[in-house]
């Protein structure tokens, strides 16, 4: 087992004219050497192995998509060095492409007015897939997801699901090293959503693809990530397996409430339902109160005391006209290992180290 | 509410024209780009006729001289850009996006709303294009153009013009409901109103018989109208109200096709649901 | 870690054969997808065809009341013009998908050809074919002949073999300056003026340069290089004595014009599936 792709301080920084406003802004732009530099990513360094399935975390412009793009060889670094498959991505980005897949969330790379089954053909040619594999793989694909009936559906009427699974099928027809899986599962409902973790898990297995799935989804990397890696800022924060990860995350979820009435979330209030709460129930010891604009928020830690035992209980304590019950976002997550970088710190630095 | 509607119902039509101005002045380049592009076809269209006089001995033929068919020519290339607003693209694709049906929920009406928004986008060609282009031609011919009561007689006539070029790309618009091919249809009809209007080759070049006919025609109306009260030196009172009254007769006649037209069709859109 | 690094340019081994075979493949299945809607393609031919025999009605009408143009007289205008509309066949029928390109960048759905193992511009233009060109085709093919037959020009192997090649260099010009124009949406965000301003001087091509003065001359062969879309390449048929050194380099200028529209075409799309979506 080898490393599939290895990255050394990869560097990016992008040079961004500062723009001025007006016709004679537009005209002095024209001229103008106002530049500004802009680190997308920063000594971002990682090396990841054969048949891996690793979760690439992080808020919107945090430097995600830029590193896939370094990675896809559509983007050369500023600085460092890196290797997909054993090759220079940018210096050889046909070559890099013939080994990868990639898919970008909502993007649709199949033809979109040609029934599924001409684009894989298509697909087929422009990757050079001998017959046996392409066999193989469809027979393969009809197996795990029974798309077959799908194949004389032209995209453009499909549903956004089907469509997701055609284009992540497409991404492993040619039996890559390496697929990108960019927001997989973005705006999908629940069952559509498992299905798609279900074929990217087998596939990865039964391949041997190494998969990078970047999401927002903390579902998607539960169901189907060992890795984590995180970055924000431009600079890799975390990068270990994901029961390390619970160990901040862990079973927290938020539960907002609407309360009836004008209610003033002032520190002091926030305390006193605090205080209250723990009167109540002595288990609510972790509960982090907060608003949300015209929200109460109660962050649950799960294994001490279920979400359904808090609601209980606030409900004695305010009227309320609504509630809702998120799940914890990559943001709060980030958060969350921001704020424990002092009691864990180790866990940070750690690297990868299985 | 009912009352309120009735006695305002200008104020929001005019807002819409608005909207309509301030679009076209948000591309500032783009409008810059149009007028480079409107002078170097009048420097195109100079050069072509040079050649094309260089040839004959008459000073002038069928009635016209080389700068009276260049002044005819680059004027109508103005228009040609002040009036051209995409309608038939914007309808196409609002009509096969589905979009349509949304305009149906809107207490205006779809004709007057589209109108009022191409009234912003003319009134600023005009101005943007249209007058730097009449002045730098008045300027060129050495003051040649007639200054007089013809530039207020224009105002009314190139409002005409605005509404009878309105009505047949609304027309024509319509047309969309029924075929997918945009481009196709745009295409036909900017052929048949550049070359029958006179707008590429000026009417007194065309063959008796073939003008006689034209003169029935609406195109005409368009550009050969307000562009011969605008230059001519030789036009009465009379001259000015029959062209008037021509545009006047064309006007009552296209808005009412249009809009019987849409109507018609409309049942297209409410039966397959846009 | 990275024990060395390896730069070189390596090639993938696909054959010779591999691009006229992708070429062809999503070429089929665009007219495939097309002829689901045959009307509209008949309206859009009926439309190119119009545009066409509006601009013969045209010259018909000027030569109606002049005998000639600058020296030029009406079947050796004729010629002109069938050779223009000859030479604008191509990027009509080949890079129509040029003009869909502001709206695949400014929507972001461009990155999505960045993927592919193949060439970039390669596999974004070969995405469409405007079939409608067709008739732009026929229309040109019989005017020409129909202006060769009373211009009385010798019909011979050398004289096909040369309009051929002179018909390649006049579409690669034209083309070079679609690519150019279109790539522009890569820096700016109106490009569609751009394209549009670019697109209405082949409409000028039709016209002998001798018509404008040096400056304009100068403009129409370097700048805005239209002269090579019909009067240089016409000039060995209809002007043989006239035949100017441009006319001979037309096909090395046009390699050129069309190279150079290729990379800042591509140095666009880097520039942008960087930075862009």
């Amino acid at each position: 087992m080898g490393s599939v792709i290895e990255l050394e301080n990869i560097t990016k920084v992008f040079r961004v004219l500062n723009r001025h406003a007006g016709l004679k802004g537009t005209f002095t732009d024209l001229f103008s050497r106002d530049y500004k530099n802009l680190v997308a990513v920063d000594h971002v360094s990682m090396s990841i192995e054969e048949g891996e399935m690793v979760g690439y975390l992080g808020p919107n412009g945090a430097g995600k998509s830029t590193t896939i793009k370094i990675m896809t060889g559509i983007l050369e670094p500023t600085e460092g060095k890196l290797l997909v498959n054993g090759r220079v991505p940018y210096a050889n980005r046909t070559l890099n492409a013939q080994n990868i897949g990639v898919v970008f969330g909502q993007r649709s790379q199949l033809w979109w007015s040609l029934p599924v089954i001409e684009s894989f053909r298509i697909l087929k040619e422009m990757y050079c897939i001998p017959d046996k594999v392409y066999k193989n793989n469809m027979e393969m694909f009809d197996e795990l997801v029974g798309v077959s009936e799908l194949y004389n559906k032209p995209v453009r009427q499909m549903s956004l699901g089907q469509r997701t699974l055609c284009d992540i099928l497409a991404a492993f027809l040619h039996d890559p090293n390496v697929v990108f899986l960019d927001e997989p599962t973005i705006g999908l409902d629940v069952s559509m959503k498992s299905k798609i973790r279900e074929l990217i898990s087998v596939l990865n297995r039964e391949k041997k693809t190494t998969v990078v799935l970047t999401t927002h989804d903390m579902g998607d990397v539960e169901a189907l990530c060992r890795r984590i890696m995180i970055i924000d800022h431009g600079k890799l924060i975390y990068d270990n397996n994901i029961q390390q990860l619970k160990q901040f995350f862990g079973s927290y979820r938020t539960l907002k409430i609407l309360p009836a009435g004008n209610v003033s979330f002032s520190e002091a209030d926030l305390a006193k339902y605090g205080r209250q709460l723990l009167v109540l129930c002595p288990e609510t010891r972790n509960v982090v109160f907060g608003s949300d604009e015209e929200w109460l928020t109660v962050l649950v830690p799960e294994d001490e005391i279920s979400l359904i035992k808090v609601l209980e209980h606030m409900q004695t304590l305010i009227p309320f006209r609504d509630v809702r019950i998120e799940e914890i976002t990559t943001e709060s997550v980030i958060r969350k290992i921001y704020e424990g970088t002092s009691d864990a710190k180790p866990t940070l630095e750690a690297g990868h180290g299985e | 509410m009912e009352n309120r509607t009735k006695k305002l119902p200008f104020r929001r039509y005019f807002s819409i024209t608005r909207a309509g101005i301030l679009e076209m002045a948000m591309f500032r380049s783009s409008r810059v780009l149009d007028f480079v592009g409107n002078m170097v076809y009048m420097i195109v269209v100079y050069f072509l006729w040079r050649a094309i006089y260089a040839s004959t001995h008459t000073v002038s033929v069928n009635g016209m001289t080389f700068k009276q068919t260049l002044i005819y020519l680059t004027l109508a290339g103005a228009i040609f850009s002040t009036l051209n607003n995409y309608l038939v693209w914007k309808m196409g694709r609002d009509i096969q996006s589905g979009q349509i049906s949304l305009f149906f929920t809107k207490p205006m009406d779809f004709f007057l709303r589209e109108f009022f928004y191409s009234l912003g986008n003319v009134a600023t060609q005009l101005v943007l294009t249209f007058i730097p282009t009449f002045l730098v031609v008045s300027i060129l011919s050495g003051w040649s153009l007639p200054m007089g009561v013809n530039l207020l007689i224009f105002l009314p006539a190139i409002a005409m013009s605005l509404v009878i070029s309105f009505s047949i790309d609304f027309m024509v618009g319509t047309v969309c409901l029924y075929s997918q091919s945009i481009w196709g249809i745009n295409m036909m009809k900017e052929v048949i109103i550049l070359l029958l209007s006179g707008a590429t080759i000026p009417l007194a070049f065309f063959p008796e018989a073939f003008r006689n006919v034209l003169m029935f025609l609406p195109f005409q109306a368009i550009y050969n109208v307000p562009l011969m009260v605008l230059v001519s030196n030789t036009y009465t009172w009379i001259d000015y109200a029959r062209a008037l009254g021509v545009q006047a007769f064309w006007m009552v006649i296209l808005v009412a096709c249009a809009r019987l037209f849409f109507r018609s069709s409309s049942r297209v859109i409410t039966v397959n649901g846009g | 870690m990275i024990s060395e690094q390896r730069e070189k340019k390596e090639k993938l081994h696909r054959g010779a054969f591999y691009y006229p075979r992708i070429y062809r493949m999503i070429i089929t299945q665009d007219i495939k997808s097309k002829m689901h809607y045959r009307a509209d393609f008949y309206i859009s031919t009926i439309g190119m065809l119009a545009t066409n025999i509006a601009g013969f009605i045209s010259f018909w009408l000027i030569f109606q009341s002049f005998p000639s143009i600058n020296g030029w007289t009406y079947y050796e205008m004729l010629f002109l013009y069938a050779f223009s509309l000859l030479a604008l066949t191509p990027v009509q029928l080949f890079f129509d998908n040029n003009w869909a390109l502001r709206f695949n960048v400014y929507s972001g759905d461009f990155v999505k050809y960045c993927f592919r193992p193949l060439n970039l511009f390669f596999y974004y233009i070969s995405e469409t074919i405007d079939i409608k060109g067709a008739g732009q085709l026929v229309f040109g093919a019989g005017t020409l002949v129909y202006a060769w037959h009373h211009l009385g020009l010798e019909v011979s192997v050398r004289s096909m073999a040369l309009l051929i090649v002179a018909l390649t260099s006049a579409s690669l010009v034209m083309i070079a300056m679609m690519n150019a124009a279109a790539a522009t949406c890569f820096w700016v965000i109106n490009s569609g003026t751009v394209m549009v301003f670019l697109f209405r001087f082949k409409d000028y091509a039709k016209y002998p340069m001798t018509i404008y003065n040096i400056g304009f001359q100068i403009v129409f062969s370097i700048l805005i290089p239209i002269g090579f879309i019909a009067y240089y390449p016409s000039l060995i048929y209809l002007r043989a004595q006239d035949v100017s050194i441009l006319t001979y380099l037309s096909p090395v200028i046009a390699v050129l014009f069309y190279y150079g529209s290729y990379k800042l075409w591509i140095r666009g799309a880097m520039k942008y599936s960087g930075t862009g979506s």
